[in-house]
C-alpha cells in the first residue's frame, strides 16, 4: 500500500500539466480578480469603504406621516449608504438612470416604491433598504394597532436607524462585497481537483490508456487502486487549496474567517469531492477520453458560475428562485460553507455543508467503483 | 470449465457490431511453449489478446488459464501473468527504475524480494546505464525494452507479448528475441504475437496462423511447411528462355508454378529431393546460360500464402 501511496504521490507532482490547472490555475485567477476590482473595498475585511449608491428621491406633494417618515428615514440613509442626487422631476430621474448617472429611484407616496434598471449588487443594496423601511414600518402598524401606548417607545427606539440596524453580521464581521467572489474561487479551485481524480482515472481504464490495461491485469484489487488514488490525490489537493487560502489571505489581504480549524475541515472536504467528482466521470466507461474532459470542465466551470465566480449574486438569485440547486450544488455548497464560517458564525449550517459535501463525496465514489468493478469493456 | 491445457480457448467469438474480429477462435497452449499468434494487421491477434486477460467482453465461447476459468477478478491467476503490451505502457513522469519497480509493486509486496527482481530485469533488458532516466528520454528501442522490463519483472509463469517488437531497430529487436527465449528458458510459457514472420519463426516452438479470427493452421514451424506442396522456390536471374524451353521447364518433376519476367525466372517446386540438381541439369542440357541462382526452403509466408492466396503482409 505505501509503495503504490509513495508511486502515485510522486507521479502526479511530477505532472506539470494537471498541478497546473489544480493549483496553479486558481492562484492566476485570484490575483485577476484582485486586480480587476481594484479598490473596491478589497482591502477591507472589516470595515470598509464602501461607495455609496447614488439614487433620485421623488416626492408626489403630500405631507402624510407616512411619506415624512420615509423621507426621513432616506435621510438617515444619506451619505452612509446612498447619495441623493438633487434630481426632483421625475422626467429627469428616468433619463439620469437610463444614462446610468444613478443607479435607483425612491418614490416618496403612501406606499413608498423603487424603480432600477438593472440587476446587480447595487440594486440590491437598494432593494433591501425599501425593504428594511417597510419591515419597520410594519412592525409601527401592528405596535399601533395591538399597543397603540407602547408607540412613542417603540418610535423612539427605530428613531435612528442606525441604533436598530448596525452594519455587523451575525458574525461580528462586515461582508465585503468582494469575498463572494473568492468564497467561489476556492470552491472553483476545490472543483478542479476533478482533473487530478479524471486523469488517475484514465489510469485505471484498459479501453482508454496502455497504462489502464496494464494496471487492470495485475492482481491489485481495483477498489485498492482507487483507495490510494483518492487518498494520495485528496492529500494533493488539500495541500493545493491550503496554498490557494494562504495566498489568498496572506498575500491578497481576503478574510476567509479567523476560525483556522473549521478552514482546514471545509477545504478538506473541498479536496475530497473534487477529487471524487473527477474520479466519478473518470470511471464512467461509456464515454469517450475527449467527452470525460469536456464533463470535467463542465462539471467544475458550471458550479462554479452557479456559486458566483463569474457573476456574484448568481447564488443570490439561485437561493431565491431554486434553492436546491444551491443545496446540491458542490460549489454553491463550500461557499455557503465559507460564508458560515467567515461571516454568519452559524455552525449548524457549517455543519449541514459539511454532511452534504460527505455524502456527496460517498455517493461519487460508488459511482465510480460500481463503473470499474469486474469491468470488461466492448472495445479497447 | 477446466482444461488440463495450460490455456485453453474454445470456441471464442468477439463481435464489433457487423464485424466478427474472432470467429469460434481455438486454441490450446501447453507448459514451456514459445507460442506464436501469427497473422497480418487486423487478423484478430490482440483481440484474443485481451480477451485472454478478461479485458475484453466476448460474445461466445471460454478462455482457462492454468486449469481455471478467467475473469476480471481472477487475481490468483493474473499474479502467475506478465504482458507485454503493444504500446508502450510506462509513466513518463516516473524514471527506468521508479517504473520498473512500481510495476513490481503490483504483484510482489516484500521489499527485499522487489529490489532483486527490479535490478534483474535491469539486467536482463540491458537497461543498466539509464536506470535514472524518464522513459521520453529513451530511444525508440529503449523504451520497448523498458516495456517489457515492466511486464516480466514479477518472474511470471506466462508472458504475453503482443507485438513487442514493433518500430524496434534490428538491434534492439534481436536483444529482445534472445530475451524472450532465455525467459522460456528459465520457465516461462510465452505467447508471442506478430507479424514478422521471421520472428515467429525463429523463436517460437509453436504456430498458430490466424486470419480474420479463425485459426487456419497449428503446428510447429516444419510441421506447417508440410502442410503446403511447396517445397522449393529456385529463382535464376539473367537467363533468356523461349517459350517451347519454358514449357519444357513447367514440364519438369515436381514443379507446379513458373514466372518469367525480366530475364528472371522463379520456380515453385513441390517437396522432393534434388529439385535444385534437376533444374540445372536440364539448363545445361539446352545450353542456357544463366546468371545467379538462389534456392529457398519454403517460409512462413508461403505457407499463409498457400492457405489464404494472400502475402502475410498484404
Amino acid at each position: 500500500m505505501l509503495h503504490l501511496f509513495k508511486y502515485r504521490f510522486m507521479q502526479t507532482m511530477r505532472d506539470f500539466s494537471v498541478m497546473f490547472w489544480a493549483l496553479a490555475f486558481p492562484l492566476i485567477l485570484g490575483t485577476l480578480f484582485y486586480l480587476s476590482f481594484g479598490s473596491l473595498g478589497i482591502e477591507s475585511t472589516g470595515d470598509s469603504s464602501w461607495d455609496t449608491v447614488k439614487v433620485a428621491v421623488i416626492r408626489d406633494g403630500s405631507s402624510s406621516e407616512n411619506h415624512k417618515a420615509f423621507e426621513k428615514f432616506l435621510e438617515q440613509m444619506d451619505g452612509e449608504i446612498l447619495d441623493i442626487q438633487d434630481i426632483s422631476d421625475e422626467s429627469k430621474a428616468l433619463d439620469a438612470l437610463t444614462d446610468e448617472k444613478i443607479l435607483g429611484i425612491f418614490y416618496v407616496k403612501e406606499t413608498p416604491s423603487l424603480t432600477v434598471s438593472k440587476n446587480g449588487i447595487h440594486e440590491s443594496i437598494l432593494t433591501s433598504v425599501l425593504e428594511t423601511y417597510n419591515r419597520n414600518a410594519a412592525i409601527f402598524r401592528e405596535i399601533a394597532m395591538t399597543h397603540p401606548d407602547r408607540l412613542p417607545d417603540a418610535a423612539a427606539a427605530m428613531e435612528d436607524y442606525r441604533q436598530t440596524t448596525a452594519e455587523v453580521s451575525l458574525g461580528g464581521k462586515s461582508m465585503n462585497p468582494n469575498s463572494q467572489y473568492f468564497f467561489a474561487l476556492v470552491a472553483y479551485a476545490c472543483l478542479s481537483g476533478a482533473f487530478l481524480g479524471v486523469k488517475s482515472s484514465f489510469d485505471s481504464q484498459a479501453n482508454l490508456t496502455a497504462l489502464g490495461a496494464r494496471r487492470s491485469i495485475t492482481p491489485t484489487h481495483k477498489l485498492k487502486l482507487i483507495l490510494v488514488d483518492l487518498m494520495v490525490l485528496c492529500m494533493i489537493h488539500f495541500v493545493n487549496i491550503l496554498v490557494l487560502c494562504l495566498y489568498v489571505t496572506h498575500v491578497l489581504g481576503i478574510s476567509l474567517g479567523d476560525n483556522p480549524g473549521a478552514l482546514l475541515l471545509v477545504d478538506l472536504m473541498g479536496s475530497m469531492i473534487g477529487i471524487c467528482l473527477g474520479i466519478a466521470i473518470g470511471s464512467i466507461a461509456r464515454l469517450s477520453f475527449g467527452m470525460k474532459m469536456g464533463f470535467t470542465v463542465l462539471f467544475t466551470l458550471f458550479p462554479g458560475f452557479l456559486a458566483g465566480l463569474m457573476f456574484g449574486n448568481t447564488k443570490n438569485i439561485i437561493e431565491q428562485n431554486c434553492p436546491v440547486i444551491n443545496r446540491i450544488n458542490p460549489a454553491a455548497v463550500l461557499s455557503d460553507a465559507f460564508y458560515c464560517m467567515g461571516v454568519y458564525y452559524d455552525m449548524e449550517r457549517f455543519t449541514r455543508c459539511l454532511v452534504i459535501l460527505a455524502f456527496m463525496s460517498i455517493l461519487l465514489l460508488g459511482i465510480a467503483f460500481l463503473s470499474i468493478r469486474r469491468e470488461r469493456y466492448d472495445s479497447i | 470449465m477446466a482444461s488440463n491445457d495450460f490455456i485453453c480457448i474454445e470456441n471464442l467469438v468477439k463481435r464489433y457490431h457487423d464485424l466478427v474480429a474472432l470467429d469460434h477462435l481455438n486454441l490450446s497452449i501447453q507448459e514451456g511453449e514459445v507460442f506464436g499468434l501469427l497473422g497480418p494487421n487486423g487478423s484478430g491477434k490482440t483481440t484474443a489478446i485481451n480477451c485472454l486477460l478478461a479485458l475484453l467482453k466476448y460474445d461466445k465461447g471460454s478462455i482457462s488459464i492454468f486449469g481455471q476459468e478467467m475473469h476480471p477478478d481472477s487475481y490468483d491467476i493474473k499474479k502467475d501473468i506478465g504482458v507485454v503490451m503493444q504500446n508502450v505502457a510506462v509513466f513518463e513522469q516516473m524514471s527506468v527504475r521508479e517504473n520498473i519497480d512500481y510495476f513490481c509493486g503490483l504483484y510482489i509486496r516484500d521489499k527485499a524480494a522487489r529490489r532483486r527482481l527490479v535490478d534483474e530485469a535491469i539486467e536482463f533488458t540491458g537497461l543498466e546505464d539509464f536506470t535514472k532516466m524518464r522513459p521520453k528520454k529513451l530511444s525508440g528501442g529503449l523504451l520497448r525494452r523498458l516495456n517489457i522490463a515492466c511486464g516480466i519483472v514479477h518472474k511470471p509463469r506466462l508472458i504475453i507479448m503482443d507485438e513487442p517488437t514493433v518500430a524496434v531497430d534490428p538491434q534492439s529487436r534481436n536483444k529482445i528475441l534472445e530475451g524472450i527465449l532465455e525467459l522460456n528458458r528459465q520457465g516461462s510459457t510465452i505467447i508471442y504475437t506478430s507479424h514478422y514472420m521471421e520472428e515467429v519463426e525463429q523463436i517460437c516452438s509453436r504456430i498458430a496462423i490466424i486470419d480474420h479470427g479463425r485459426v487456419l493452421a497449428t503446428g510447429t514451424t516444419e510441421e506447417l511447411k508440410q502442410m503446403i506442396k511447396t517445397g522449393d522456390s529456385i529463382t535464376i536471374e539473367g537467363i533468356l528462355l523461349s517459350p517451347e524451353i519454358l514449357a519444357a521447364i513447367r514440364g519438369l518433376p515436381h514443379v507446379f508454378d513458373l514466372t518469367y519476367e525480366e530475364q528472371v525466372l522463379k520456380i515453385r517446386l513441390g517437396t522432393a529431393k534434388h529439385n535444385l540438381v534437376r533444374v540445372l541439369n536440364f539448363l545445361q542440357e539446352h545450353d542456357i546460360t544463366f546468371g545467379r541462382v538462389f534456392s529457398e526452403l519454403p517460409t512462413l509466408n508461403d505457407v499463409f500464402l498457400e492457405i489464404t492466396g494472400k502475402e502475410l503482409r498484404d
